[in-house]
């Protein structure tokens, strides 16, 4: 998918890319207030030790923007600063974050916060912004699927809002199944998929199970099916 | 005179009035008129036909061309309604036999007329467009006679009344239908059709309409068969003596119709005789007159092949789901393949080999012999029955047509690996038992079964026989080099097994009796001194042992048992009484087993070479056992226990089952890599289908299975969703060069995961790669370092042949010289022949090796002493 790939490359001026070096030539000194004051802002999070924003930092941070840290909006935040590591931000990720926010406060930042949810909720963020939640959600080297238990809080997370009542069923199914204790990420883009194609629900009727989805999906949707009749 | 010689004569025409008498036509007309009328009173001897032609001619010739034909018209009128009416006048039967007669007449009338106004005939009507005079004469005769009102319906009716006459049996003039008939067609086909057939048609249908109601209320099935077959060459018959050949076909419809057509499914259907009544009491002529009759009409044998197949469906399903019948695999077979040979015969007999009849046959036998899992493992049996005792004695080309017949069924199976894996078990216990009938015939079927499925699928069946065969010449050079001490103690036979062409059992061990023992070191020396680096490990569960035994009041018998009972009955060379625990203490043979040997030793009538306290069917822990002083047998050689085939437990069928699901695996998923290399792109039903077109020869995989498969393959990213339409498109992701040399300098330079190195290892050996390519790709598996390649290269080295081992042997020996301890452990695990390759180990550091799995290497069945 091009247009998501160039977004994601464009979109955050890069430090090394040519218009940022271009912007700084145009107002250099601005820029490097403005990086003061973001990296001031880091340095009240940070863990010194670490040199970035640790779990607690991000709790404290939290707390300083009045949002609950398990809320969705924390996890947009660290989607738009590209965090590699869950419950951790960089100092790299902090600023071309905040910058690509445009905001160097506290204040500023929680003011953000709403745009950010607009943001994501463009058709062509969400996606990416989906997928950004499994892989953020894996912490282990080498680890390629995420737990069940995870992945219901994942789902009532980021897709609870848009398919309230697909997420419910299927939470309910995951929870319940004995066939799969992980997910991976084939099947995580899955359900978004099987949530945005227009099958429709509760009913399912125009599921068609020769089709490639997965099969965790087939089940689901059987199960559904069963529960129904 | 001369000069009247001279004179030239100059000839003219002779010149005279032509008289031109104005009542010159009607007086010529009269003359001819007065002919016509003598030639129908039958007077025509006396007549002048020259005149007449000449009168006619003049006629025609001086233009009254006009009358005279008109006049014939009226003439020939006038006679005919004459003719008519004595046609109507005649009573009764006469009726038929004066129109033909008139009929008669009236050609030869019109013979003559026609010749004398032959002229006529040839200038004037033709110029002047008008019927012929011949057939003039047949338009009048129609038109006047036979559609005159009162002959037309009584024509019609008599006619029909002597067809109906002679189908009821009367012998009627069949000249004279003759004649009529072909009168009505000599009119014209019109006239025969509209005026004869047509109705002819309808009062067919309406006289078998009502017969065969009347038979299908009375007959059974065979018998209306029968009287319809009897109707339909009847007509044949009547239309051959005195219709028109055309009818043939309009006839016989009208019979099909009304006598098969409309009653077929009654027919079939029929109760207690039906076509399921046939093919039970093997009615073959029955069965060959409703096919030839059911040819004739549309969707007949439609419908025939239909009830066929589902009643072979239903009969075939309650056979194969009938607990009974399971019980015993043999007869479960031999009544499969007595089945098969009762429909081929109907086939055959009478249904004249019809091609869509033999193939619903196979599509039901397939169906129903796939309904249960057990068929594969059963028609193992069935063949291991026959080669071990059934085939005795029996000629040479009837073996052959047995296990053709076994082929056949085998062709019917969809879960053929399921069958490899039974018949690869059976096979190992015949020839380690020693039992098989006979050698060509077990490989006679090899090649059958070659034939069918490649040389894959026997490759390893092969193996055994060959092992066999080393094994013998081992033995030989064996008891050659041990000359003297042998006579005494006891004789020693051993088949070395080569791991992997056998099945793979679980090694269970026991303590073997001291004499034992000290033979088997023997051979152990023997044998790894000339095959070095080897490991060689006892299959004391497949073994049997002759022993000569005295019992109480002197008599001795010899004793067939296996390794197990001997080790059990060595025991009691020193004691009398053991109790269950000291036995198993003393032999450490696997509970169950030594409870069934027990059970075969102590608890059978007649074989009881020991005694049991308490008397009891099964073994308990507690029980004591004692040597059975009183033992008598009719038979100097005894044999206890068998360790013939059966039929597996349903817990270890369930098993057999994981392990058959489990090697299905690979397979789909190289099926499924194959086909996306080839086709890079394919939507997911596609897939489906070529993955299952391609593993059919061996296995019917479930699409669920290939969709766990798919799924797998893309979370270990071999393949890809398509990123646009995701659930249509599947793209093959790890993209593989056909060209191996740069793959392998890709592979090494680049980050692929460990998972697409096996999955192109085993790719290649699938693809049927070059042997250095692969053993180049195993040469690499070292520096990943992941378990995960022992599957791989397993895989390779299954498809090797032997010269390629060698070389392969080569290069896995140089590898682990070269120090890749870290993988050494997944490599020799992996390893099948490690004869060279351990000794490289052994000479790096052999101590770090688990016995464990070092042990596993080789099998060595058969214990005799």
């Amino acid at each position: 998918m091009p247009p998501r790939a160039s977004k994601r490359k464009s979109a955050p001026p890069n430090s090394s890319s040519v218009t940022s070096s271009d912007g700084r030539s145009v107002s250099n000194k601005a820029k490097t207030k403005g990086m003061d004051k973001i990296d001031r802002l880091f340095n009240t999070y940070a863990n010194s030790s670490l040199g970035m924003i640790d779990p607690e930092g991000i709790e404290a941070l939290c707390s300083d923007l009045g949002v609950d840290y398990t809320d969705v909006r924390i996890l947009m935040l660290a989607w738009k600063l590209k965090a590699e590591k869950q419950g951790y931000f960089t100092q790299d990720e902090w600023q071309t974050g905040l910058k690509a926010l445009g905001v160097d406060s506290l204040t500023k930042l929680k003011k953000a916060l709403p745009e950010l949810e607009k943001e994501v909720e463009e058709p062509s963020n969400y996606e990416d912004f989906y997928i950004y939640a499994f892989q953020y959600c894996l912490t282990e080297e080498k680890q390629k699927s995420v737990d069940i238990e995870s992945i219901c809080e994942l789902l009532n997370l980021v897709l609870g809002v848009q398919f309230r009542p697909q997420v419910d069923s299927l939470v309910e199914y995951l929870k319940v199944q004995n066939d799969y204790k992980v997910i991976n990420a084939d099947q995580w883009i899955n359900f978004l998929r099987f949530c945005k194609e227009q099958i429709s629900f509760p009913d399912l009727e125009n599921y068609d199970a020769t089709q490639a989805w997965p099969l965790i999906l087939d089940n689901f949707v059987e199960w559904m099916r069963e529960k129904q009749s | 005179m001369s000069a009247q010689k001279k004179k030239a004569f100059q000839i003219e025409a002779f010149k005279h009035r032509v008289v031109v008498d104005p009542k010159y036509a009607e007086k010529t007309w009269k003359i001819l008129e007065h002919a016509i009328h003598e030639i129908y009173n039958h007077n025509a001897s006396g007549l002048s036909f020259e005149e007449l032609y000449r009168n006619a001619y003049n006629m025609v010739l001086h233009k009254f061309g006009e009358k005279l034909y008109s006049g014939l018209v009226t003439t020939m009128t006038s006679h005919l309604k004459e003719i008519s009416n004595s046609v109507e006048a005649a009573q009764g039967g006469l009726f038929l036999d004066e129109l033909n007669r008139k009929w008669a007449e009236h050609n030869k009338a019109m013979q003559m007329i026609r010749d004398i106004l032959m002229y006529m005939d040839r200038t004037f009507i033709p110029n002047t467009h008008k019927t012929p005079v011949h057939e003039l004469g047949l338009n009048l005769w129609r038109d006047v006679v036979i559609h005159s009102y009162a002959i037309q319906s009584r024509l019609q009716a008599i006619l029909f009344e002597n067809v109906r006459r002679e189908r009821s049996g009367e012998v009627i003039d069949r000249g004279l239908m003759r004649s009529i008939t072909k009168m009505l067609m000599d009119l014209g086909p019109s006239v025969y059709q509209d005026d004869f057939e047509k109705h002819f048609l309808e009062v067919s249908a309406d006289f078998y309409r009502l017969e065969s109601q009347e038979f299908i209320e009375s007959c059974d099935c065979g018998e209306y068969l029968k009287k319809a077959e009897r109707r339909l060459n009847e007509e044949i018959e009547r239309v051959s003596h005195y219709m028109d050949a055309r009818s043939e076909v309009r006839i016989t419809n009208v019979v099909e119709k009304e006598m098969i057509e409309n009653h077929m499914h009654r027919l079939v259907q029929m109760e207690n005789s039906g076509l399921v009544n046939m093919i039970v009491d093997e009615k073959y002529e029955d069965l060959g007159r409703m096919y030839c009759l059911f040819r004739r009409v549309p969707n007949g044998l439609v419908l025939v092949r239909d009830v066929m197949t589902s009643y072979i469906r239903d009969t075939g399903k309650q056979l194969v789901t009938d607990p009974e019948r399971l019980k015993d695999p043999v007869d479960f077979v031999q009544h499969l393949l007595d089945l098969k040979d009762k429909y081929d015969k109907i086939i055959t007999s009478a249904f004249s080999n019809d091609k869509t009849f033999q193939n619903a046959l196979n599509s039901s036998f397939e169906y129903f012999i796939n309904l249960t899992s057990r068929s594969p493992e059963f028609i193992s049996l069935f063949v291991d029955d026959k080669l071990r005792k059934g085939l005795r004695g029996v000629t040479e080309e009837d073996v052959e047509l047995v296990l053709d017949k076994v082929m056949m069924l085998f062709r019917y199976l969809q879960e053929k690996d399921i069958f490899e894996k039974y018949y690869k078990q059976h096979l190992a216990k015949r020839l380690l038992s020693g039992k098989t009938v006979s050698e060509d015939a077990e490989r006679s079927l090899i090649v059958k079964l070659k034939t069918e499925c490649g040389y894959q699928f026997t490759s390893k069946l092969e193996g055994m026989f060959t092992d066999m065969k080393t094994s013998q010449d081992t033995m030989q050079g064996f008891h050659a080099s041990q000359d003297v001490d042998i006579a005494d103690g006891p004789m020693l036979s051993v088949q070395v097994l080569t791991t992997g062409s056998w099945p793979t059992q679980p090694i269970t061990t026991c303590n073997l009796p001291a004499e034992i023992m000290g033979i088997c070191e023997k051979f152990r020396n023997y044998y790894l001194g000339t095959h070095t680096g080897r490991r060689l490990s006892w299959q004391t569960n497949m073994g049997t042992a002759d022993l000569k035994a005295t019992f109480g009041k002197g008599q001795k018998h010899e004793l067939n048992v296996s390794t197990y009972q001997m080790c059990v009955l060595m025991l009691f060379n020193n004691t009398d009484r053991l109790s269950y625990k000291e036995i198993e203490q003393a032999t450490e043979i696997p509970v169950s087993d030594l409870k069934r040997c027990l059970q075969s030793l102590a608890c059978v009538k007649g074989k009881n070479v020991l005694r049991k306290e308490p008397m009891s069917k099964d073994i308990a822990d507690t029980d004591t056992f004692l040597f059975n002083d009183k033992f008598t047998s009719k038979f100097f050689k005894v044999k206890i226990g068998t360790v013939a085939a059966q039929r597996e437990s349903e817990p270890e069928n369930q098993e057999t089952r994981q392990r058959v699901e489990e090697d299905r695996k690979p397979q789909i998923e190289a099926a499924i890599v194959r086909i996306m290399k080839a086709r890079r792109v394919l939507d997911h039903n596609n897939i489906v289908a070529e993955v299952t077109k391609q593993l059919q020869s061996r296995f019917l995989p479930n699409p669920v299975v290939i969709k766990k498969r798919i799924e797998s393959l893309i979370e270990r990213e071999f393949l890809e969703r398509d990123k646009v339409h995701h659930l249509l498109t599947l793209y093959l992701f790890f993209e593989l060069e056909k060209d191996n040399a740069r793959l392998d300098f890709q592979l090494l330079n680049s980050e692929v995961s460990s998972r697409q190195l096996l999955y192109h290892t085993r790719e290649l050996c699938y693809a049927n790669a070059s042997i250095s390519t692969s053993s180049n790709m195993i040469y690499k598996v070292p520096s990943f370092c992941h378990s995960v390649h022992i599957e791989a290269v397993t895989g390779v080295l299954f498809r090797l042949d032997a010269g390629n081992r060698e070389e392969y042997c080569e290069v896995v020996r140089n590898s682990i010289a070269v120090g890749f301890v870290g993988c050494r452990r997944s490599l020799v695990t992996a390893m099948p022949f490690p004869s060279s390759i351990m000794q490289s180990l052994e000479a790096v550091k052999i101590g770090t090796l688990p016995e464990s799995w070092l042990k596993r290497r080789f099998k060595v069945g058969s214990l005799e002493s």
